[in-house]
């Protein structure tokens, strides 16, 4: 009774808080001039750098040439590992029941079509058995496993409920500067 | 059809004498290994180390590891073999249990097991497991992805305790207990043990290679004193502890500017192999490009370590991935085709010797 008392007493401070707060901003400001500023302040956010994997998926509009089931795709350029095009997912999706791995390795390819070099995010799917279709090993900026974050043949099952490895999809992250 | 009926009994009397003439056999009771002979090796290859005499080509047993064992580890002292394991408690998913999994060298049986941390690193690098100088303590490779390392008492059948070692991975055993580990930023960290095996001391090297113009190869080679390492480009350095002070020597090059120029590179997987007695360092190679480290080579090239020059080369029917070369006065060469194979051949004539069947070799180890 005595923890549901404190428990009760801080949601009512919190409410009492938020409150007085948007009462107070209310009073200071102008309705025209809060709408300005909050929406200065979303058009500031969406400026600001989201996390890769999250960035990566809002990159849907790049022109692409070649088939996306073989080793050659331009995206794969440093993947190694099982394509999960040819696993019953996609170059950005996971195959279905496969846990993707949110910590990835990161490689820079050139895309033909346009000639310019992109961040790829290669993500492992996880938790289920190795999909032995389409392995491919390429190897482009690789480094040794000592340097992790450039390895390609680290399992990067990490931060996943299981470890173990099915495939790996090829998120475009961005553009990289001062190309390749 | 009197005919037949003469034939049929004549067959039907004639049978069972046949059988009366053959005394039944029964199960015999299981061979035992004898200790590794002259040109023992292991072929490892998940899930199993395949042990092969590469005088005779026989295979003369197996020791189970799990699919994500990394290498195997023999301790001729102890005559046990050490691999550290990985197991989901429903395959692929659930619960999931490192060990460092104990095999006798009689029965080739697991004896024993340590749990420890479950973050082993599970690719296929020698270096990712090791047996400290004093013959106690084994250390084991963790990526989370963080770096570390797992010691283990194979004395007591105890874990010790867990190393980390940011930015810095590989386990490169040298005297006093200790280990050097190989980092990315170019230098190398000397870890040094106490009789515990806990920490006692770290001791960081100068910067001698960069990772990006230049890295060294995640393959590094025993020498009867330390540790040969390899670049990517061409570059050998040799490695010594003494005092508790790292000693890198000036790089001597694999790898002519004339050679550099007709685009000869290092490449393989287990790529390096050195006859520590003779001095001589075997390196497979290939023509390519930067970025084609792991190419399987078309000629595998013999280096005098004394001399530093490059004294053989011996052209390839196949190309070979992973190479290994025995310990013994007449040395054998162990070699992996990419397509397969494995082939014996005499590491000083280079003669082909024999074709061993059995799985693709992920690494070769000489007991």
């Amino acid at each position: 009774m005595k923890t549901n008392d404190i428990v009760d007493k801080t949601y009512y401070w919190i409410d009492q808080t938020a409150k007085e707060q948007t009462l107070k901003l209310a009073r200071g400001i102008s309705r025209r001039s809060f709408l300005s500023r909050l929406g200065a302040m979303l058009a500031g956010a969406a400026t600001l750098p989201l996390l890769p994997v999250a960035r990566s998926f809002a990159q849907d509009s790049i022109e692409e040439i070649g088939d996306d089931q073989t080793c050659e795709y331009w995206r794969y350029c440093a993947l190694g590992g099982a394509l999960c095009t040819c696993c019953g997912g996609t170059t950005t999706s996971c195959p279905p029941g496969a846990e993707t791995s949110p910590i990835t390795w990161v490689g820079t390819c050139r895309n033909p079509v346009d000639d310019r070099s992109y961040l790829i995010s290669y993500n492992d799917c996880c938790g289920k058995s190795m999909c032995q279709r389409c392995r491919c090993h390429n190897t482009e900026r690789d480094r040794p496993v000592y340097y992790t974050p450039n390895a390609s043949q680290i399992l990067w099952c990490f931060g996943t409920e299981a470890r173990t490895y099915h495939c790996t999809v090829a998120v475009v992250l961005g553009e990289a500067s001062g190309g390749a | 059809m009197r005919v037949v009926i003469i034939s049929l009994m004549c067959w039907l009397t004639a049978t069972p004498l046949a059988h009366a003439q053959i005394n039944p056999q029964t199960i015999q009771p299981n061979t035992t290994m004898a200790d590794p002979g002259a040109n023992w090796f292991m072929l490892v290859a998940k899930p199993a180390g395949y042990i092969f005499d590469a005088t005779t080509g026989e295979m003369q047993g197996m020791v189970s590891i799990s699919g994500m064992t990394p290498a195997v580890q023999p301790s001729m002292e102890r005559r046990e073999f050490y691999n550290a394991s990985s197991f989901y408690s429903r395959g692929v998913h659930g619960d999931r249990t490192d060990i460092l999994s104990i095999h006798d060298f009689e029965n080739l049986s697991p004896i024993g097991e340590i749990e420890i941390p479950a973050k082993i690193a599970s690719l296929n690098f020698q270096s990712y497991i090791g047996l400290m100088s004093e013959g106690k303590h084994v250390a084991v490779a963790n990526i989370s992805p963080a770096l570390s390392m797992s010691i283990v008492d194979i004395e007591e059948r105890v874990f010790v305790g867990e190393i980390s070692t940011p930015g810095c991975g590989l386990i490169l055993p040298v005297d006093n207990n200790d280990f050097l580990t190989i980092c990315a930023d170019g230098s190398l960290m000397l870890i040094d043990l106490d009789d515990n095996g806990r920490e006692q001391n770290r001791i960081r090297a100068k910067q001698f290679f960069d990772v990006h113009d230049d890295p060294i190869f995640d393959h590094p080679v025993p020498t009867s004193d330390g540790w040969l390492l390899f670049s990517h480009g061409g570059k050998a350095f040799d490695v010594t502890v003494e005092n508790d002070q790292i000693k890198v020597s000036s790089a001597w090059n694999l790898v002519t500017e004339d050679e550099a120029q007709e685009n000869w590179w290092p490449g393989g997987r287990q790529l390096g192999t050195l006859h520590k007695d003779l001095g001589l360092f075997y390196i497979i190679m290939h023509q390519g490009d930067q970025y084609t480290h792991h190419e399987p080579g078309s000629e595998i090239w013999v280096f005098s370590t004394h001399s530093q020059r490059k004294i053989a080369t011996i052209q390839l029917e196949n190309p070979v991935t992973t190479i290994m070369v025995t310990q013994e006065n007449e040395p054998l060469l162990i070699v992996s085709e990419s397509g397969g194979a494995t082939k014996v051949y005499d590491a000083l004539t280079f003669k082909h010797q024999r074709t061993i069947e059995g799985p693709s070799a992920a690494l070769f180890l000489d007991l």
